[in-house]
């Protein structure tokens, strides 16, 4: 009895220290939710267009072709008209603008491939799109850093605040906490600069759609992949109970 | 016989389990033989080809790539044109009949091409599938009979086409060379692959 | 053609198509009546006993999807990742295919387990059973290197550097690890020479070896007779006729049932297939995501679920705890000569046996008898037949304690598998140490432990109850 008591609290113990441990995952603040879900499509027009006009200069999405963008209710058109900016033809991948070992050279490190950006970084504090979300809106200025930027979500990281027009210019305002027996620096508010082209309010909902797309840009076919689940599951449900009335059938017989 | 009730209880579970098996055992199949369809990269590689035609001279050839297959076009002189019609006996099929889908609606006539001087075509020939040699010049030439008005002649079996890509009679091959789906953007500008307004 | 079967010109045409087989392909309708409508299987079978028919079905979808995969996949370090993502986008149901293909080899080792845990319950590795154990277990150790070797053909961070990871355990053993490891490799590091070999063994070589195992494990099985959860052997008791008393013929009762038991199955699988195919980062790890890179090692390094309760042994597995796997050695040393009816030769080579392990244990580095411990908690698998002693097979009739400890051993099991998945730390590790032990005493120590209580009475004919 004393072994199974023993493992039992190691366990709770485990768990309860693996639970705390996860909340702060990289070093950064924890990740507050993305609104938007990847059914709206208005939203994810409008956060592909933010997308190839501000981060395709420098990321590529080698992975996704512009005419998967007609998914999201955009015929080739205008996907030619208003998205095509670093080729002329609709059916081809979404290659940067920049070279990769300019890039290299200018920020220190090529800048990743944005195609599964969403996918890769979901972890125990939230899926991808809420690490992105947090991100693009926690950038601040930075003097001691080349860009002149800092980032709460992805501490010390080398890209420049991109947005930063739309934002402004804005500082994290910290306060002391006590925190399980020690002073920790907890985020009080941001202090806005300069002002940005957009509202606070203006610049969340355009970062919401922008991650709200790149969540999409992860996983095209999840959409689909959701809508014909239910038809499966459905269908599947009607053969368990024909198959279920089928084995009564027979077993009935065996006493 | 026997006093007990004819039990089909079986039969009809098996039944009615058996055709909604079937039916899910199909539509299960249905995205694996479509995951062997061309792919959206096999389709964007297939993607019509621009080719300028400006510095095209008279007589000249030039050849595009589309869809995996070399596309000619060749400006043709007004003699090779004028030589068109009078080598119809010797063809076997001057009017294209025989392949009409070969044949887009708009070269269904004497030169098999939407302008007479510019002539299109895949150049692969239809027997076999190599690549045919350019023998513009007319007159006797080794493997060409004598009254040679210029053309195409494939090295692999002796077919020989005249210059608007139409099969001789006894020779290999059994049809003209086909005409690609193609469009003028401009008067030197050419779009393989698509002849309807984008 | 002496020995055809004549048939009646007025048979129908069916009929004699039938005959027609029969008389040319005997061997069909001989292994039909052996292996299907004349197999014998006992009518108790509860639904532990459905996860052998559901591994199969998982061996034909990943052997389906895989083929399917296959036309698309570019087994190429430069083009592998991309080749992955042109399956999920461009291929037409490429994404779906995938999914089928990385839910199933979960699927696979969850019916797995719960179909070794059948086993464990009701006591299906006993004579006459031991060598449909044994086949078994092979086809445990094959399906983990399958599964190893096919998480690294997507080429991401977890592929590349959980390969590294595992391939670098071989360059522990000593004198021939590391030239060994380089065998494996085929080059210095984890690189397109190991990629493409994995590419090989893990399409054909590997399967070829599951499918024969499975043929073996099934063929032997049938030999045998299935056993059943009273731990009953229902040949024991059969009519005029030969037939099993308990016995009911597999087809129909049993492949009807199975395809109920499929239907559900399916359900649970698609519902992961179609709306949860990330399971939390458990199925589709998120830094395989990344493509890999060699000069970049994630935070964070774990084995995919499947693998983490040997990984967690393999991990506490320290300088400290082989001191404790020292103790153990002496203690049992000890024990053998002091308690054991054996004779002083025998004696003898245990005490001289036992100095040979404690010399090479404090000798050869913690890591290498990690690498044992991670081996060594498979292997232990094998031996179970000869390690139970007790007089009853099925859990049903044993003393109510040997159910705590099955149960405490599923909870450790779990537990070692969580830590597994979590980065290490002071406590987890001593959990894990604990845990460790726990593990291979229930099996080193199972000769003594599963003789202690008094077992209930076996009844003569198995408990069933009409449906």
């Amino acid at each position: 009895m004393k072994n199974i008591k023993k493992l039992a609290f190691g366990l709770i113990l485990v768990l309860g220290l693996a639970t705390g441990a996860q909340a702060a995952s990289g070093g950064g603040i924890a990740w507050d939710k993305a609104p938007g879900k990847t059914t709206d499509l208005a939203s994810l027009q409008n956060g592909a267009k933010i997308f190839v006009n501000y981060c395709l200069n420098c990321h590529s999405a080698a992975f996704m072709r512009y005419n998967r963008l007609t998914d999201i209710g955009l015929t080739e058109k205008q996907i030619k008209d208003n998205l095509l900016f670093t080729t002329d033809k609709v059916g081809e991948t979404m290659k940067a603008a920049i070279d990769p070992k300019q890039a290299k050279e200018w920020f220190g490190a090529n800048p990743p491939d944005l195609t599964l950006i969403a996918r890769s970084r979901a972890g125990s504090g939230g899926s991808g799109a809420d690490y992105l979300y947090t991100y693009m809106r926690t950038f601040y200025r930075d003097d001691s850093k080349t860009t002149g930027w800092n980032n709460l979500a992805f501490p010390n990281i080398a890209m420049p605040h991109v947005l930063w027009e739309l934002q402004g210019e804005r500082q994290p305002v910290f306060e002391e906490k006590e925190e399980h027996g020690h002073v920790v620096k907890v985020l009080k508010k941001w202090e806005q600069i300069t002002p940005g082209t957009m509202t606070p309010l203006q610049y969340d909902q355009a970062v919401g759609d922008l991650v709200n797309y790149l969540q999409w840009m992860g996983e095209p076919a999840q959409n689909t992949r959701v809508r014909v689940g239910v038809w499966v599951l459905l269908f599947l449900g009607l053969l368990s109970f024909l198959t279920w009335r089928l084995n009564a059938a027979y077993w009935k017989d065996i006493k | 016989m026997s006093d007990t009730p004819v039990d089909n209880s079986k039969r009809t579970w098996m039944i009615a389990s058996g055709c909604a098996g079937a039916a899910g055992g199909i539509a299960a199949a249905v995205p694996f033989v479509s995951s062997m369809m061309p792919s959206e990269r096999a389709k964007a590689a297939g993607a019509a080809v621009e080719a300028d035609i400006s510095g095209l001279k008279p007589g000249e050839k030039l050849t595009v790539e589309w869809r995996g297959k070399p596309v000619w076009i060749v400006r043709r002189t007004p003699e090779q044109l004028a030589a068109l019609p009078k080598l119809d006996p010797q063809l076997a099929d001057p009017l294209s009949l025989r392949k009409p889908g070969e044949t887009p609606d708009y070269a269904k006539n004497g030169w098999r091409s939407r302008k007479p001087e510019i002539f299109v075509a895949v150049g692969i020939c239809t027997h076999l599938g190599c690549s045919p040699s350019d023998k513009f010049t007319p007159g006797p030439q080794p493997s060409l009979p004598n009254d040679w008005q210029g053309g195409f002649f494939c090295p692999c079996h002796g077919s020989t086409f005249d210059m608007a890509g139409r099969v001789y009679k006894n020779v290999p091959a059994p049809d003209n060379l086909e005409v690609p789906p193609y469009m003028f953007l401009s008067d030197s500008k050419l779009l393989i692959g698509e002849d309807k307004k984008a | 053609m002496a020995d055809f079967k004549e048939i009646s010109p007025n048979a129908s045409a069916g009929e004699k198509l039938t005959n027609w087989f029969e008389n040319r392909f005997p061997t069909a309708f001989y292994e039909y009546k052996k292996h299907m409508s004349e197999y014998y299987a006992p009518k108790n079978f509860n639904v532990w006993y459905v996860f052998g028919a559901l591994s199969m079905l998982v061996l034909v979808i990943q052997i389906v999807t895989g083929i399917f995969l296959v036309m698309h996949y570019k087994p190429d370090a430069a083009l592998a990742f991309a080749s992955v993502e042109y399956i999920m986008r461009d291929v037409p149901w490429g994404w779906l295919i995938r999914y089928m293909h990385s839910t199933g080899a979960s699927a696979f080792f969850l019916v797995v387990y719960l179909h070794m845990f059948r086993g464990l319950m009701y006591g299906s590795y006993r004579k006459p059973r031991e060598l449909v154990w044994l086949f078994g277990c092979a086809i445990f150790l094959v399906l983990m290197a399958e599964a190893f070797m096919g998480y690294l053909l997507p080429w991401g961070q977890m592929s590349y550097w959980g390969a590294q990871v595992i391939v670098n355990l071989f360059s522990a053993i000593p004198f021939i690890g590391p030239d060994l490891a380089i065998l494996i490799r085929g080059d210095f590091v984890v690189g397109d020479a190991t990629l493409n070999r994995f590419f090989s063994f893990h399409v054909i070589a590997v399967p070829l070896v599951l499918l024969g195992l499975v043929v073996a494990h099934l063929l032997a099985l049938h030999d045998v007779g299935s056993n059943n959860p009273d731990g009953i052997e229902i040949k024991a008791n059969k009519g005029p006729d030969g037939i099993p008393l308990d016995g009911i013929p597999f087809h129909p009762y049993y492949t009807v049932h199975d395809i109920f038991m499929v239907s559900v199955f399916l359900m649970v699988f698609s519902a992961i297939v179609f709306f949860a195919p990330e399971v939390g980062g458990y199925f589709l790890e998120y830094n395989n995501f990344i493509p890999a890179d060699p000069f970049q090692t994630p935070l964070h390094i774990a084995p995919v679920w499947y693998f983490t309760p040997f990984y967690s042994m393999l991990r506490a597995v320290t300088g400290e705890m082989m001191y404790v796997f020292i103790a153990c050695v002496v203690a049992g040393a000890a024990f053998g000569v002091i308690k054991g009816k054996l004779s002083a030769l025998m004696k003898g080579v245990i005490v001289v046996g036992a100095a040979a392990v404690v010399a090479m244990m404090l000798a050869i580095d913690a890591k290498f008898w990690g690498v044992v411990a991670m081996g060594g908690g498979v292997v232990i698998l094998f031996f179970l037949p000869w390690l139970d002693n007790s007089p009853v097979k099925s859990i049903r009739y044993r003393p109510s304690w040997h159910k705590v400890m099955l149960a405490i051993f599923v909870v450790n099991f779990v537990v070692l598998g969580y830590l597994g998945i979590l980065p290490p730390s002071v406590i987890g590790g001593r959990v894990a140490q604990l845990g460790t032990l726990f593990y291979f005493g229930f099996f080193l120590l199972m000769p003594w432990w599963s003789t202690i209580g008094e077992p209930k009475p076996v009844p003569d004919r198995v408990t069933f109850t009409a449906h």
